[in-house]
């Protein structure tokens, strides 16, 4: 039993599910406690103490009973020739004797009733190559291959010309169909017997698969390449960057003292002078960091777009006042999008509702855009990062509302996917530099967390 | 303590009696949580009873229940403690006599100091500390319930500070040393999964999801918070809740708003389900005003027939 939970546990791990030692260890500690007669007490434990985000508990459902199968032999309709009468054994044995060799095996092992042993499954697993399957998306298709190896199709065929063979003899209608129904339950009940080898299987090559939970290996590859639990990988790496972004922000403004006296304060910390106020406290305002940020999502932006929207995602879920805007030809407010708890569906609506086209990229008139109704989130707080190319399709740059926007912010840093050499054509990148604090390469994993790192420098 | 979790089916039972109708789920895990002696993060979409199941374990278990409401900007002084200065600063004033006394018979200055320093406690006792919810709970003589509400609105800063509460039940005053909790409050922890909270918290904490319930068993909270709704209309109105929770709302109507509803409609002595009734009392249950427009474009659209006959109204029901 033991084993099988950390199975269980490190095919959730290879799932892409992040589970601690801490959290393995209790769900020892809870199956200790709740004991595992009651199947669904059981389930319970451990999913309370190994998934700890609703977007996992589908993942846990899926493997449980994988590794903990109901237990019970397949559904098996049991044998139609226990109650037949003589002629009618005789008529059916007659029958089976006009299909060909393997058919007349394979209906008389169904009309027996009896499911497939171990070693068989195994076997048939081989055929089909079961062993090199590590993705539950091929689960269906694992188990449709096994059931063609057993050749169901024809042996349905085979079960067609069998009915009508014992019709034509002159057994009853209602045996006839009688055993049909035995066959035909007979064979869900292996149906689901392989379905549930070929998961359990599946879930245990993933078990053993090697933990590969290295962002190196993520850095350096396209965006579109990545599968989804290299996709959650790469969210937490994101996430860990924006955290080490807020942290920053937070303490280059956290030295910023108000001049008001704090009273509390300077009572208790004159206790020590009788009350003789010598030492004079301030309010040590914290400010927060406020953060505007300007993304840029047409045509040219798309390979990279995904991963700066989840950029974009973690700073919103880090830093309270993120204001989050996205263009293409006009600026759109994308940060209620971004208020719920799962990136992939934010991200999957800004783009849904934002349809790149061609050569409409436009973003003079989305700074118009901003300066007409948002220019009242840039304050002395305000870092204002924005991300895109700055390629503006020959359209007027608005230089002038730029130059305002990085004035009110404290502080204006670009992240571009294309290095210097690559601006010019339609660029304006060049234009919109000087007005900048920094300008970064940023178009995959790698350079968005030097980018990070730069800024934490500067 | 008068009540013990000693099995999930005297959780069930014991919440019952609460007035709160417990999944088999939620009683297991809140079981494990009991007997493991771990936080518990409730986690679910706003409204479908997470504080009240907290209220519910207090009574059951006949702890006091203590809690503590995050927003953005909570910090350790409000969630805490507190020297209560003013008081201190009183007490000084008020035994100036009394200390004249004390220190009146040393000798010399050396005993008068050190006698000032024998009396320094009484001015960081425990007297002047001004509890706040934590504390409160770890100094509790008697088993508390903690509720700590929308965790997911605190900053992260206050997150990481709950750590250390959260994993050993203790927590260092510089003045005081280490205070250590008497008994381990049973620790429930809710969040409207606005944001996605840190690793660490979630580790020390078991996990359950609260999510809108089916019919049966929302017909079953209706049935027992509004005993008075007639049981066919309560069945009619928690199918159209359910429908309209299928439709994509830009907030669903939860438990909550259910229960205010057929409360309306007791108020209202509504007989059945008729068009003029749902107009009437829609935006108890929807609280947008796009969403309510919705509603009565989807789920009222069919024109009602001129006299429409009581077993029609089926179709606002839901079906």
């Amino acid at each position: 039993m033991e084993s099988r939970i950390l199975q269980l546990i490190s095919a959730l791990r290879a799932s892409g599910v992040r589970v601690s030692l801490a959290e393995s260890a209790e769900a020892f500690s809870a199956v200790d406690l709740m004991g595992i007669q009651d199947r669904e007490q059981f389930r319970l434990s451990l999913r309370a103490t190994l998934i700890k985000d609703v977007k996992d508990i589908p993942t846990f459902e899926k493997l449980f009973p994988l590794f903990f199968g109901s237990g019970q032999p397949p559904m098996m309709g049991g044998n139609p020739m226990d109650d037949m009468t003589p002629e009618e054994a005789q008529m059916l044995a007659e029958a089976l004797r006009q299909l060909a060799e393997n058919l007349r095996q394979r209906m008389e092992r169904l009309m027996n009733g009896e499911p497939l042993t171990k070693s068989e499954l195994e076997a048939l697993g081989k055929l089909v190559g079961l062993n090199q399957a590590d993705n539950l998306n091929y689960q269906n298709w694992m188990a449709q291959r096994m059931i063609r190896a057993l050749a169901f199709p024809e042996v349905r065929e085979a079960l067609k010309e069998l009915m009508e063979q014992l019709a034509q003899m002159g057994m009853s209608r209602g045996r006839i169909e009688q055993i049909r129904d035995m066959i035909q339950q007979n064979m869900r009940g292996m149906q689901e017997q392989i379905n549930q080898f070929a998961g359990e299987r599946i879930a245990e090559n993933l078990s053993e698969r090697p933990r590969s939970d290295n962002v190196d290996s993520l850095t350096n590859r396209p965006f579109h390449a990545l599968s989804d639990a290299d996709k959650k990988l790469l969210q937490r790496e994101v996430k860990r960057l924006a955290a080490a972004l807020r942290t920053r922000i937070a303490l280059r403004q956290k030295h910023a003292k108000s001049g008001q006296l704090d009273p509390k304060a300077t009572i208790r910390a004159n206790l020590k002078y009788h009350g003789v106020p010598m030492e004079i406290r301030h309010k040590d305002r914290v400010r927060k960091p406020k953060i505007v940020v300007i993304c840029d999502i047409s045509t040219s932006m798309r390979f990279c777009s995904e991963l700066m929207l989840s950029f974009l995602f973690a700073l919103q879920g880090q830093v309270r006042k993120t204001h989050a805007f996205a263009f293409i030809n006009h600026l759109e407010y994308i940060s209620e999008d971004f208020n719920g708890s799962n990136a992939d569906e934010a991200i999957a609506s800004v783009l849904w509702r934002m349809p790149s086209g061609h050569y409409n990229t436009d973003l003079g008139w989305s700074l118009n855009d901003f300066n007409s109704e948002y220019m009242d989130t840039l304050n002395g707080q305000t870092t204002l990062i924005i991300v895109g190319d700055g390629r503006n399709n020959y359209n007027d740059p608005r230089l002038d509302i730029f130059s305002l926007m990085s004035r009110r912010a404290v502080r204006t840093i670009w992240l571009n996917p294309e290095p210097p050499a690559l601006w010019h054509g339609d660029s304006d990148m060049p234009r919109y530099a000087p007005l900048c604090n920094n300008v970064l390469k940023v178009s995959n994993l790698r350079e968005l967390a030097e980018a990070v790192d730069t800024l934490l420098a500067a | 303590m008068t009540t013990l979790f000693d099995s999930t089916k005297t959780v069930k039972a014991e919440l019952s009696k609460q007035r709160y109708i417990a999944s088999d789920e939620i009683s297991t895990i809140v079981y494990l949580a009991y007997k493991l002696g771990k936080p518990l993060l409730a986690e679910g979409p706003a409204g479908v009873g997470k504080t009240e199941l907290a209220k519910a374990i207090a009574c059951a278990t006949d702890r006091e229940l203590i809690r503590l409401q995050c927003y953005e900007g909570l910090d350790e002084s409000k969630a805490l403690y507190e020297w209560e200065y003013s008081k201190q600063l009183l007490y000084t004033q008020l035994l100036r006599d009394k200390l004249n006394d004390t220190l009146g018979k040393a000798e010399s200055l050396a005993e008068a100091a050190d006698k000032l320093a024998g009396e320094e406690d009484v001015f960081f006792s425990n007297r002047f500390l001004l509890q706040r919810p934590l504390l409160k709970a770890i100094l509790s003589e008697r088993p508390t319930v903690l509720l700590i509400d929308e965790i997911d609105r605190a900053d992260a800063e206050f997150e990481a500070f709950l750590l250390e509460v959260l994993s050993d039940f203790q927590v260092s005053v510089p003045e005081l040393g280490t205070l250590i909790a008497k008994h381990r409050p049973l620790v429930i922890l809710t969040s409207n999964n606005t944001r996605e909270l840190s690793e660490a918290l979630k580790r020390r904490c078991l996990y359950l999801f609260i999510d809108y319930p089916t019919l049966q068993e929302e017909l079953a909270v209706v049935r027992l918070k509004v005993p008075d709704l007639n049981p066919k209309l309560a069945q009619q109105a928690v199918e159209f809740v359910q429908k309209l929770r299928k439709a994509d709302m830009r907030k669903s109507p939860s438990i909550s708003e259910t229960l205010d509803w057929a409360n309306a409609l007791v108020a209202l002595n509504a007989s059945h389900l008729d068009k003029e009734v749902l107009e009437d009392t829609l935006s108890v249950l929807l609280k947008h005003e796009a969403d309510l427009q919705k509603a009565k474009r989807q789920l009222m659209a069919p024109p009602p027939s001129p006299r429409p006959k009581p077993d029609e109204f089926g179709r606002f029901s839901g079906n």
